[in-house]
């Protein structure tokens, strides 16, 4: 797009107009209530795990636990949240208002994305905060408790914990990208969700495309299944930091190839969404 | 002034829109080679039947569609291009809003994505709802909104940023009698302060109440342009209208109006139309709690 | 043919999207790769034949979805579930279906051999009627059966966990506490020792291990070894560089005045002259 030759050039305020608009919708629309059922979810399956004398080994069952909710419940919000706050816009015909503006639809795009994703920045921090809270409250009565199952101090890794919740921030920012996509072609919320969710699936399996390739015998079958692994980003990279109870450090390198990997995509993903939406007609 | 004369606010220049229905070629053709154009400064009204192309012709106009064969300006800039939106402001058909957000929230979210300056901001803002009489209900959320009040706030958001050219698509569609007068009346004061408009609708009194100049589409084509005095105005006859008459009278009319060559067509008892009735007699609306 | 060009742009955009992705994804290899092969080393390949007939479809995609740790946990509830309902095949199927989904936790590994060497013999003799009515014999041979079960589970686990000091205290424990094998038991705490990450208790106790066999003169010498090696507190008025000073519980652990002592009392009974004897 060239954001020159029509005399309004492309402006990031008006990006955050409509990403803080879409914010406040998420907010005032009540998405964050049900933060709070996870959060007494967590600390409800915490208070169960006391009931097996698991020891330390407590914490690994909280932090896991803790964890797989974050990424299950992440998951959901994001592609929920995604498709809702858009398809709001198509349905209740305010996309039509604001598109009549002077507003490039490269703007309204990422500006929905930049809400959806501080949306789900907010749900992440909350989730990690509260997850560490727990670990750490526990790891502290336990350590008490049986100072000899600690020599080496404490077993969380709380740094990893933050870095886990940063990167599947990332990772539901990439999905929130896939969902918008879907959704800039798509006439219904239910499809796009559907989709999205099998997209989902998809991104978690696709490293198993990657391993069959290199099995199969005939070579243009192996050229598809190639090129079916690169299609789809792969999800799996951003478990780097899932076990940070029994963890043993994270590589910042590493860490930080994870991060460009998943900005590339939101980059890529969102700019075809906008491709896509710019030939759709509202 | 004649029209062709004025600068146009919009030119639209052999437009032809089709939808592809499916990938064998079966197509809906919405708007087939229309031409037309609004000066600037004019009350416009496009008329038409249900899907005679109104509302695509107004999407087209917005850049929210791509003409398939032909070209839009508006002042002068295709309407594809951002820019061509710059000076124009858009109240859609029954026009639903964030219904999260409070009048004046949602007319601010319009005002900044439009550009209005931040320091006039607020001023600006404050202005337009009190000039649509929503000041009452500023601070009430868009979701509790009557249907009325959601056109009026409608309203404000298409005028915060001063536009030129305001278009209305269908603003008294579902509004009582009373509502429609009073956005009658605001289209009245926006040709005063020289701004142009482009109204569609499919009730033809209130059109010909406001309008200069009206377009008559059918199935997709443009069949009836021009002035409405033109158009519905007899130039060839003239009423009169006087106290009652008595017989004896009317006959001495009629024969004063014989011998200079003139004859007296009709005598008819003039009726107030119900609509006027109805406002007359109906107390105005609470505008959201306004003095 | 305007028109069906029109009609063809939903296909042209799909494939400008999967164009897109497919370099996008290519040309993103250098930042996916080191990330991948890091996230491959800490995870075990699931052995999903093992697997699928006791998993469901679904739980089979959740494993491989990145849901192992806690489809683990899950099942480590339910084998904790079965297990205090003293059922014997559905904890031990159990057991090891759980370590079969996540190896990488050693708790499971060594709480489920607990289950199987300790707990078991117990439940086996209770259902054949208590420990009044089962002959010794038949005991000793249930506790023989169970401890090879769970040393050969144990030794499973050093397929992930190789040379865990962990592993080998477990199956030295089960030696030496169910089978009575001080032998065999020494030579797992022995192997454990030789690891650099065992706690300071495990030399000391594969040198009683080597006393209580009789093998003084072994044990003397594995002590002898050991003393220089051990973190001892500072004598009074000398003082160490701060960077290599071993911390108070470090030293405590240590017990380097009670290996000295235990030193003593085998050059005693080895009748050592006093000219030979240690000097620390």
């Amino acid at each position: 797009m060239n954001a020159t030759t029509g005399g309004v050039p492309f402006s990031f305020s008006r990006l955050l107009i409509v990403a803080g608009n879409t914010f406040t919708e998420a907010v005032r629309q009540k998405l964050f209530n049900f933060l709070l059922l996870l959060a007494v979810g967590l600390v409800a399956s915490a208070q169960f795990f006391r009931e097996f004398n698991f020891g330390s080994s407590e914490l690994k069952f909280i932090s896991d636990f803790g964890l797989g909710a974050m990424v299950f419940f992440g998951s959901t919000l994001t592609i929920a949240a995604t498709a809702q706050l858009f398809f709001s816009e198509i349905e209740n015909r305010t996309a039509l208002t604001i598109l009549a503006k002077p507003i490039w639809r490269t703007e309204f795009i990422f500006g929905k994305f930049l809400g959806v994703f501080a949306v789900i920045g907010v749900f992440c921090a909350l989730t990690t905060l509260l997850l560490a809270g727990l670990l750490c409250s526990r790891e502290n009565s336990l350590m008490a408790l049986h100072p000899d199952a600690f020599p080496n101090g404490r077993l969380i890794h709380y740094g990893d914990l933050m870095v886990m919740g940063v990167l599947q921030w990332l990772k539901f920012g990439v999905l929130a990208a896939i969902t918008l996509l879907i959704a800039s072609f798509s006439n219904t919320n239910l499809y796009t969700v559907v989709m999205s969710f099998f997209m989902l699936v998809i991104c978690h399996l696709q490293y198993l495309a990657h391993d069959a390739y290199a099995q199969v015998a005939s070579l243009p079958l192996r050229l598809l299944v190639r090129m079916l692994g690169y299609v789809f980003p792969n999800f799996q990279v951003f478990n780097l930091a899932d076990q940070v109870a029994i963890g043993s450090g994270l590589d910042a390198g590493v860490v930080l190839r994870v991060a460009g990997y998943a900005l590339v995509y939101i980059a890529v993903i969102g700019g075809l969404a906008v491709y896509s939406f710019r030939n759709r007609e509202i | 002034m004649t029209p062709a004369a004025l600068p146009l606010a919009i030119e639209i220049k052999n437009l032809t829109k089709d939808f592809p229905l499916n990938l064998r070629g079966v197509k809906l053709r919405a708007v087939e080679n229309l031409t037309l154009s609004v000066p600037e400064g004019r009350v416009f009204g496009l008329l038409g039947p249900n899907g005679s192309g109104k509302s695509t012709t107004i999407k087209i106009i917005l850049g929210l569609l791509e003409p398939t064969v032909g070209e839009c300006k508006v002042f002068g800039v295709p309407s594809g291009r951002v820019d061509s939106r710059l000076n124009v402001g858009y109240l859609p058909e029954a026009p639903y809003f964030y219904r999260y957000l409070s009048g004046t929230e949602l007319v601010c979210f319009y005002a900044r994505i439009c550009g209005v300056p931040r320091k006039r901001l607020d001023e600006r803002v404050r202005e337009v709802i009190d000039w649509v009489g929503l000041s009452g209900a500023a601070q009430r959320r868009v979701g509790t909104y009557s249907k009325g009040m959601l056109q009026r706030i409608g309203l404000a958001q298409a005028l915060v940023h001063d536009p030129r050219l305001i278009i209305l698509d269908e603003p008294t569609a579902g509004v009582d009698p009373v509502g429609s007068a009073e956005i009658s009346e605001l289209i009245l004061k926006l040709k005063a302060q020289g701004k142009t408009v482009l109204i569609t609708s499919h009730l033809l009194a209130q059109i010909e109440d406001v309008c200069d100049r009206v377009a008559i589409l059918d199935r997709g084509k443009l069949i009836l342009e021009g002035d409405v005095n033109e158009l519905v105005g007899q130039r060839d006859r003239q009423a009169l209208i006087v106290d009652p008459l008595s017989p004896e009278q009317l006959d001495e009319l009629r024969g004063w109006l014989a011998a200079r060559g003139h004859a007296l067509n009709a005598v008819e008892q003039p009726r107030a139309r119900l609509d006027q009735l109805f406002i007359s007699r109906v107390s105005r609306p609470d505008k959201g709690g306004q003095k | 043919m305007k028109f069906n060009l029109l009609a063809l742009r939903p296909l042209r955009a799909g494939t400008v999207v999967l164009a897109t992705l497919l370099i996008a994804g290519w040309a993103m290899r250098p930042l996916e790769d080191p990330a991948w092969q890091a996230v491959r080393a800490g995870q075990p390949a699931l052995k999903l034949d093992s697997l699928q007939g006791a998993l469901g479809q679904g739980v089979t995609v959740g494993l491989l979805g990145g849901f192992r740790a806690i489809a683990a946990d899950f099942f480590w509830i339910k084998t904790n579930s079965v297990w205090s309902d003293y059922d014997l095949p559905a904890t031990q199927t159990l057991i090891k279906l759980v370590t079969a989904i996540d190896p990488r936790p050693l708790y499971f590994w060594q709480n489920g051999a607990r289950m199987i060497a300790y707990d078991m013999p117990n439940w086996r003799v209770a259902e054949a009627g208590g420990y009044d009515v089962v002959s010794t014999a038949m005991q000793q041979q249930i506790e023989h059966e169970q401890s090879a079960v769970a040393i050969k589970y144990l030794n499973e686990a050093f397929g992930y966990h190789p040379d865990s000091v962990q592993i080998y205290l477990e199956i030295g424990n089960v030696y030496l506490n169910r089978l009575k094998d001080l032998n065999s038991a020494a030579e797992y705490y022995h192997k454990a020792a030789l690891r650099s990450d065992a706690p300071y208790f495990v030399a000391r106790i594969y040198a009683e291990l080597l006393r209580r066999q009789g093998r003084n003169a072994e044990a003397y010498d594995w002590l002898k070894k050991l003393y220089p090696t051990l973190p001892k507190p500072t004598p009074p008025g000398l003082v160490q560089p701060a960077k290599n000073q071993p911390s108070a519980l470090e030293i405590e652990m240590a017990m380097a005045p009670v290996v000295l002592g235990r030193i003593r009392e085998i050059e005693k009974e080895l009748k050592i002259p006093e000219y030979q004897r240690f000097k620390p």
